[in-house]
């Protein structure tokens, strides 16, 4: 408890820092998997495939590695970002894959015949999907890509491992200045507990409110 | 591979008596039950990780070596999670079934073992793969506290050869054919015990 009383401020900075990262990444990561979605199922025969690579190198190998080859890999051809850009574009790349696989899922959900219904009614392909397709399909998915961002806010901690001095920076920090290991990676521990428990229930009620009656 | 064979065992050997307890065991277990899933699904990966190894491991008289803390925090981590998944399979096999054995004569006990379980295992196999994939990836997390696992080797080679890239990128495809790999081997398994008949059976979704 002292802990927290003494370090709060740091405490409090770390939370600004993993709130940055979370409110930028979810909906970089929420775009691309629209992006990703639409064109996997429209994207016809060069950007479905495309769409596909996308979805398995990113889905198939560790966040943390993404991480690596944006911050430390990247600069040798010359693309160097900040850190917490970094961070931000590795998480945004990341989930952008997972969404898009609810985002898919949910899309695959809504029956066939809408599309031709809009067609037949004039509606251009693309107007289709973004007028009729898209606004259904996000609130199917809202459940899985709810498991995605509370997934994002506790994977958000790697951002320290590419020098962010995050929440879990933070509680590094003070346990090495107050030899109180255990106190310290708690407390960090349980605000996170606390960051997830909290967008759950928002989720949720976006859910509710968002929802098409019947 | 040996770090993800570890955990995921630690994980099943765990996260089924979890399951049970939680379906079946006292209402006194109940608290410690939901605490133990908050904590260990609530924690980020790296924060369980730093937990065990500068935490607990700071406490007098526990040694814990790096490799030891990769094992026990993602073990009980996955033991967590799949805790879950084999509660929502054990779930899906219907309470009249329960019913039908207890009036045949069986006891709790030989109900949940010989009819409720060898269904569950059938039903949790998509759920396992998928919490292969996460797992596999997470023990990347183990670079963080020093074991020298795929990823912190790839470090230490590229900072040596300084061909930063290209050893990043051989990491990532070694990567994504175990992850794939494995799934495939999951696949498999859920073809072989398929039991014919079976309602609500289809292919695992990759996570």
């Amino acid at each position: 408890m002292s802990l927290i009383l003494e370090f709060y401020p740091h405490l409090l900075a770390g939370l600004a820092v993993t709130l940055e990262l979370i409110v930028c990444a979810v909906p970089l990561g929420l775009l691309i998997g629209i992006v990703i979605a639409v064109s996997r199922a429209y994207g016809g025969s060069l950007l479905s495939p495309l769409a596909y690579i996308y979805q398995l190198v990113f889905r198939g190998t560790p966040l943390l590695l993404q991480l690596f080859i944006i911050y430390y890999g990247l600069p040798r051809l010359g693309i160097v970002f900040n850190p917490l850009t970094a961070a931000i574009i590795g998480f945004g790349l990341c989930s952008g894959a997972y969404h898009s696989e609810y985002l898919r899922g949910a899309l695959m959900s809504i029956p066939l015949g809408q599309m031709e219904a809009a067609r037949a009614l004039g509606m251009g392909k693309i107007q289709t999907i973004s007028s009729i397709m898209l606004p259904q399909m996000i609130r199917r998915a809202i459940p899985g890509c709810s498991n995605e961002i509370t997934y994002l806010i506790k994977y958000s901690s790697l951002a320290y491992l590419v020098t962010v001095i995050d929440l879990t920076g933070q509680g590094r920090l003070i346990a090495y200045a107050t030899f109180r290991f255990f106190d310290a990676f708690l407390i960090v521990g349980l605000i996170y507990l606390g960051l997830v428990t909290i967008a759950n229930h928002l989720l949720q009620s976006l859910e509710r409110r968002v929802r098409i009656p019947s | 591979m040996i770090l993800v064979s570890v955990c995921l065992g630690l994980g099943l050997v765990l996260g089924v008596p979890l399951a049970l307890a939680y379906l079946y065991g006292p209402r006194w277990s109940r608290p410690f039950l939901v605490v133990y899933d908050r904590i260990f699904r609530g924690f980020p990966a790296l924060v369980l990780l730093f937990l065990f190894y500068f935490g607990i491991g700071s406490f007098p008289g526990v040694h814990l070596s790096p490799l030891m803390t990769v094992f026990l925090a993602l073990g009980l981590r996955s033991a967590a999670y799949q805790s879950q998944i084999y509660r929502g399979s054990l779930l899906t096999v219907t309470k009249g079934q329960t019913d039908a054995a207890r009036s045949l004569g069986m006891s709790t006990r030989q109900t949940i073992w010989s009819i409720i379980i060898p269904q569950a295992a059938y039903f949790s196999l998509p759920g396992l793969s998928n919490e292969y994939s996460i797992l596999l990836k997470d023990t990347a997390l183990a670079f963080a506290v020093g074991v020298m696992e795929l990823l912190t080797e790839g470090k230490f080679i590229a900072l040596r050869t300084q061909a930063i890239l290209p050893i990043y990128l051989t990491v990532g495809a070694i990567y994504l054919v175990l992850t794939y790999g494995g799934v495939l081997v999951f696949w498999a398994m859920e073809r072989a015990i398929r039991i014919p008949g079976l309602s609500g059976q289809s292919r695992g979704r990759m996570e």
